[in-house]
């Protein structure tokens, strides 16, 4: 499953900030996996399932809505 | 009309109403309790938001041990900045969704509560695209940051409204290096009330989103967490 930067609405591009959880390490469903921000505003990603994490895009990545931020490999 | 409740804070320090603000926006999110908005001045302090860099501090932390001044990294967007008394801090705990609101919408409508307040003054204040908060003339009066969990905000605004802007030189505010500061009462050149620019606001926000604003005590929001299980040490 794919980790994907939602619709923020009318935000073009994001910054990725903070990854909560790192390479290879696991996540729950639900679970605040990464930071990314825009216009002063930090958005938490939530894991859309369990599994784990692979390819995370490095901190600072300019990433824009709908684009993958990381894998999330089913356990 | 849809309600929220107002939490007015008075003069605080940093660390209980960050905590504070965890606590309401774990419940929020879960939709056990309402929109709040809390207002209040803080006493000196600097935080440092997800986007600032070691080199935004300045002042030597001897410097700022010896004033008293704490440093805190928060979760909020953007990077350094200073709070101190004359500036009025909002800190909305909304759901974005129920207000129908995007990410920028919020922020754009962050910045049309203090454009009102400052139109409620006589001076007038202006976005500038692509440097949220709000301006004047003479520098920047307004600041933004903001965090989002489940579209449900926390942190959100500061008005210079009479603060000694001395604090912002321990910083790099805002990633900005020759950044210009100032407060209302420095436009007008008359001493300005903190409390009347909150009523103000209130005023404001309740029309900007579409909210009836019931007041609530910090007394009440004690005996609310602790319903919840949660403990709120005030101060």
């Amino acid at each position: 499953m794919e980790l994907v930067v939602p619709d923020l609405g009318e935000v073009d591009t994001v910054t990725v900030v903070r990854w909560l959880k790192g390479e290879g390490e696991a996540v729950e469903a639900g679970e605040a996996v990464v930071e990314v921000e825009a216009d002063k505003a930090v958005f938490v990603i939530e894991a859309p399932a369990a599994g784990i994490l692979r390819n995370a895009k490095p901190a600072g990545t300019q990433v824009r809505p709908g684009e993958v931020l990381a894998q999330i490999q089913s356990p | 009309m849809k309600w929220g409740l107002a939490l007015r804070l008075g003069r605080m320090p940093y660390a209980p109403v960050w905590e504070l603000q965890r606590r309401l926006h774990e419940l929020r999110r879960a939709q056990k309790i309402p929109d709040i908005l809390i207002s209040l001045e803080h006493e000196p302090v600097i935080t440092l938001g997800r986007s600032a860099q070691a080199q935004d501090l300045v002042a030597p932390k001897e410097e700022l041990v010896k004033k008293g001044v704490e440093v805190f990294s928060v979760e909020r967007g953007g990077g350094a900045t200073y709070h101190g008394p004359g500036q009025l801090v909002l800190y909305p705990i909304v759901d974005l969704r129920a207000l129908n609101f995007s990410v920028r919408q919020y922020v754009w409508a962050l910045e049309e509560v203090m454009i009102r307040v400052g139109k409620d003054f006589g001076v007038e204040l202006f976005r500038r695209p692509g440097f949220p908060g709000v301006w004047h003339t003479l520098g920047k009066v307004g600041f933004l940051g903001i965090y989002v969990r489940n579209w449900v905000t926390m942190h959100g605004l500061a008005l210079n409204v009479a603060l000694n802007p001395n604090g912002f030189a321990w910083i790099v505010p805002c990633g900005i290096s020759d950044l210009s500061v100032i407060s209302l009462s420095d436009i007008l050149g008359q001493a300005v009330s903190v409390e009347e620019a909150e009523n103000y606001a209130l005023s404001a926000f309740s029309e900007v989103f579409s909210r009836e604003l019931v007041k609530i005590s910090g007394t009440e929001v004690k005996e609310w967490l602790s319903r919840h299980g949660l403990e709120w040490r005030s101060a």
